[in-house]
């Protein structure tokens, strides 16, 4: 059929069809592999950012809630405040994902919300009242699930990365990748101390 | 003849699956601890009689009838090192509990001796069975029951309570339940077409060679002409009808996920 093309006319169908071809079979050999774990690393990170923030949106009104029954645990209540405020006051740079150090600083300041609200919770306990209080137990429940959606988020996150790095660094996504995608790092990935295995523990009952 | 291949075959399948289960046989809980989709109640854990089983897959069935929504029990005895809320995820995810664009799926599961149960919700249903509500549907409905010792009557309850507040947002579940239809209905409609097509086609050659041969003239051995046409045939195309071919469906019990996915949204407790 090709043949039957260049003899007669021109060059140019066999010559289309011998790249569309070419594309086909480069297209099977993985070519896209990279952008396409590359997007699908992004989208899961913009889940993790979308559960931290889902996050820090509760902290306000769970705040005030505490507030009216323990005002004199002042010091956990600004520490959890002055945690929120340095995690989303914190501009996260746009290559985070391919920049060791401001990917540490964000999980670092995550990290401290995180600990800092567990001893808020904590130190709820000790309230009868505040911990039979519905508006606090929906917001302790919300809080509880969206810690367990950010673990899931970030093993999502985990995997997706771990899949895109593999296929920067194993042989025929290496190869396309000094070809033709010069710009494609490694990307960071979070530190799971046991994360995998436990979420962080909120509730103490 | 026939018997012992099958046996041969059965034996190395049978060889087969032990090997794999030798390779991923990890210590502590593995996935494959995670048991498969049996049904809409997958009683591992074996704490429910038989018929409040079977009214609560009957109520389940009946309820994704209505609404699409796929609503799973599952008991199982330990969820092994793995957190309740890390276990239930990847069983949801494994069964893809809820429709695939409609993510509407929800999984009550009960790990007897960790004293902990979850309901996991799909991404869909999140803004309707929410993390406060799942939170209250166990510690107000199901954990008094169970620390009462009644596990079918704290089951029971909970999957009422979850079906009536997905059935409280009415509007939502309507609008779910048709949304699906309509996704449903022209692949539907599409593949009786193609398949209606498919035998027009070759049940039409078949039945001019049929006929070819009755009213035909024939014009040699296996040869025959009829309406200006010649049809031969003496090739294989003529007598296949007596091969048995064994078509055996797989062995599920007629229920599977639909292809949904969960985030983790849900509520866990214990008793």
């Amino acid at each position: 059929m090709t043949v039957a093309h260049t003899t007669l006319s021109s060059m140019r169908p066999g010559l289309i069809l011998a790249m569309l071809f070419s594309l086909l079979a480069l297209s099977g050999c993985g070519i896209n592999a990279i952008p396409t774990y590359e997007e699908q690393a992004k989208a899961a990170w913009s889940q993790v950012l979308n559960q931290y923030q889902r996050r820090s949106d509760l902290i306000p009104n769970l705040i005030e809630t505490v507030k009216g029954y323990a005002a004199h645990e002042k010091d956990v209540l600004t520490s959890v405040v002055d945690a929120r405020a340095k995690a989303t006051s914190v501009q996260i740079p746009a290559d985070v994902l391919t920049d060791p150090k401001a990917f540490e600083t964000f999980q670092q300041n995550q990290a401290a919300l995180t600990s800092a609200l567990t001893r808020l919770l904590a130190v709820s306990e000790s309230y009868p009242d505040l911990k039979s209080n519905q508006n606090f137990l929906a917001l302790q429940s919300q809080l509880e699930g969206t810690e367990n959606r950010i673990a899931v988020a970030r093993r999502d996150y985990i995997e997706a990365v771990r899949l895109y790095n593999t296929e920067l660094k194993t042989v025929p996504g290496r190869w396309w990748a000094s070809w033709f995608y010069p710009d494609a790092k490694p990307m960071q990935t979070f530190t799971i101390d046991a994360e995998s295995h436990s979420v962080p523990k909120v509730s103490f009952d | 003849m026939r018997g012992s291949l099958h046996s041969a075959g059965r034996l190395f399948v049978g060889l087969l699956f032990a090997v794999v289960a030798i390779v991923t046989a990890a210590p502590g809980a593995g996935a494959q601890d995670i048991p498969p989709l049996s049904g809409r109640v997958v009683d591992t854990a074996g704490i429910l009689p038989a018929d409040v089983k079977s009214r609560l897959i009957a109520q389940l069935a009946a309820f994704e009838d209505k609404s699409s929504d796929q609503l799973v029990v599952a008991t199982i005895k330990t969820t092994g090192e793995w957190t309740i809320e890390h276990y239930a995820n990847l069983m949801f995810r494994r069964w893809e509990l809820g429709q695939a664009e409609e993510n509407n799926g929800v999984l009550l599961l009960v790990s007897v001796e960790d004293r902990k149960l979850r309901i996991e919700v799909g991404y869909g249903l999140e803004g309707v069975l929410t993390d406060a509500l799942a939170k209250l549907i166990i510690s107000e409905t199901i954990v008094p029951e169970f620390r009462a010792g009644d596990f079918p009557g704290g089951i029971q309850a909970g999957v009422n309570d979850i079906i009536a507040v997905l059935e409280g947002d009415s509007a939502g579940l309507m609008e779910r339940a048709e949304r699906y239809e309509k996704r449903r209905d022209p692949t539907d409609y599409f593949a009786i077409g193609f398949f209606a097509l498919f035998f027009l086609f070759f049940g039409g050659m078949i039945l001019f060679c049929i006929l070819a041969r009755i009213f035909g003239k024939k014009i040699g051995p296996g040869r025959y002409k009829w309406l200006g046409v010649d049809v031969s045939t003496s090739g294989s195309g003529g007598s296949s009808g007596s091969r048995s071919s064994g078509w055996s469906s797989g062995s599920s019990g007629g229920f599977s996920g639909g292809g949904g996915s969960s985030g983790g949204g849900g509520a866990s407790g214990g008793w």
